[in-house]
């Protein structure tokens, strides 16, 4: 029997999985477009979003929009890898639960 | 089917979900970054108002150079108060962007150039327009593979055409009017329809 692949810790949780799916479709998005866009709190999302920042799945940039300054994130080659792989072992993980 | 436990500790059920909220969510961001659909509707109220003036009121020749400099300048504000409130930007919404920044400019331009000139109560000159229009359409609903967009752009290529053969103060008005209406107007309640549908699906998604 083939052994079953482990699903990346970090990218599994509901909010950082969501985000990277996000991330995954645009260039960089800020802070607020991504808390609107997964309907999570400020402090739930910041914590997560340190999460992925640690793991080198994101990177993080701080600018100003006019006056106002804006936190914007772009997902990193190791972010896309890490979310490749995260699909691959589910397709994998749900074969076999078939 | 069940949901049974896979060898790694979770379930298919949560699996599933997983596969589902990141379905939702790549399709979320690749969408159009933004929410245009009022701008639509306004520009078709500023054509109304700048094709009245030009009609029935005087300083005809300034009505269409300060009507589209002030829906620039509210088109601009609100732009900016909506980036405020959270942004994102990808290939896609940079070109739409590019194309009607482009078409905005151009037709600044040539309003102004026409008015001092004045050459600005043509019908020629109102088929230009909307054939600056009908190509920012055009290129937008190749970009977004929108068929409702294509249409529009076809509208006001039809209505541009039609300039030439049907050039009489009221005819003039008639099809101007009437493709500010459906191809500004209609499309932009549309838009802003479908933005709504789509919000509140992403509501219903998180609920």
């Amino acid at each position: 029997m083939p052994e079953l692949p482990e699903l990346d810790p970090v990218v599994h949780g509901k909010l950082r999985l969501a985000v990277l799916s996000l991330l995954i479709g645009v260039e960089d998005a800020d802070f607020t477009w991504l808390r609107q866009k997964t309907g999570s709190t400020d402090g739930n999302l910041g914590a997560q979003m340190l999460k992925l920042e640690e793991a080198g799945y994101v990177a993080m940039e701080k600018r100003f929009a006019g006056r106002k300054p804006q936190t914007v994130y772009r997902m990193t080659p190791a972010g896309r890898e890490a979310l490749a792989a995260y699909v691959a072992a589910l397709k994998q993980l749900l074969g076999t639960a078939l | 089917m069940t949901n049974q436990e896979t060898d790694n500790g979770t379930t298919r059920d949560d699996l599933l979900q997983r596969v589902a909220l990141m379905e939702t969510m790549i399709a979320e961001g690749r969408k159009s970054t933004a929410r245009y659909g009022w701008i639509f509707v306004m520009w078709g109220l500023i054509y109304f108002v700048a094709m009245g003036w030009a009609v029935f009121l005087p300083f005809k020749d300034w009505a269409w150079p300060v009507c589209v400099t002030v829906g620039v300048l509210v088109g601009i504000v609100r732009v900016r108060r909506k980036r405020a409130h959270g942004a994102a930007e990808n290939q896609r919404s940079r070109s739409i962007e590019a194309v009607w920044q482009a078409m905005c400019v151009a037709i600044i331009l040539y309003v102004i150039a026409a008015a001092v000139s004045g050459h600005g109560n043509q019908s020629a000159y109102y088929a230009a327009v909307f054939f600056f229009v009908g190509l920012a359409h055009g290129i937008s609903a190749r970009i977004l593979r929108w068929g409702v967009q294509g249409l529009v752009a076809f509208i006001w290529w039809g209505c541009g055409i039609a300039l030439f053969f049907f050039n009489t103060r009221n005819e003039v008005l008639f099809i101007f009017l009437a493709a500010a209406f459906f191809g500004m107007i209609l499309f932009g309640l549309y838009a802003m329809m479908l933005e709504r549908r789509r919000a509140a699906a992403l509501v219903q998604h998180h609920a």
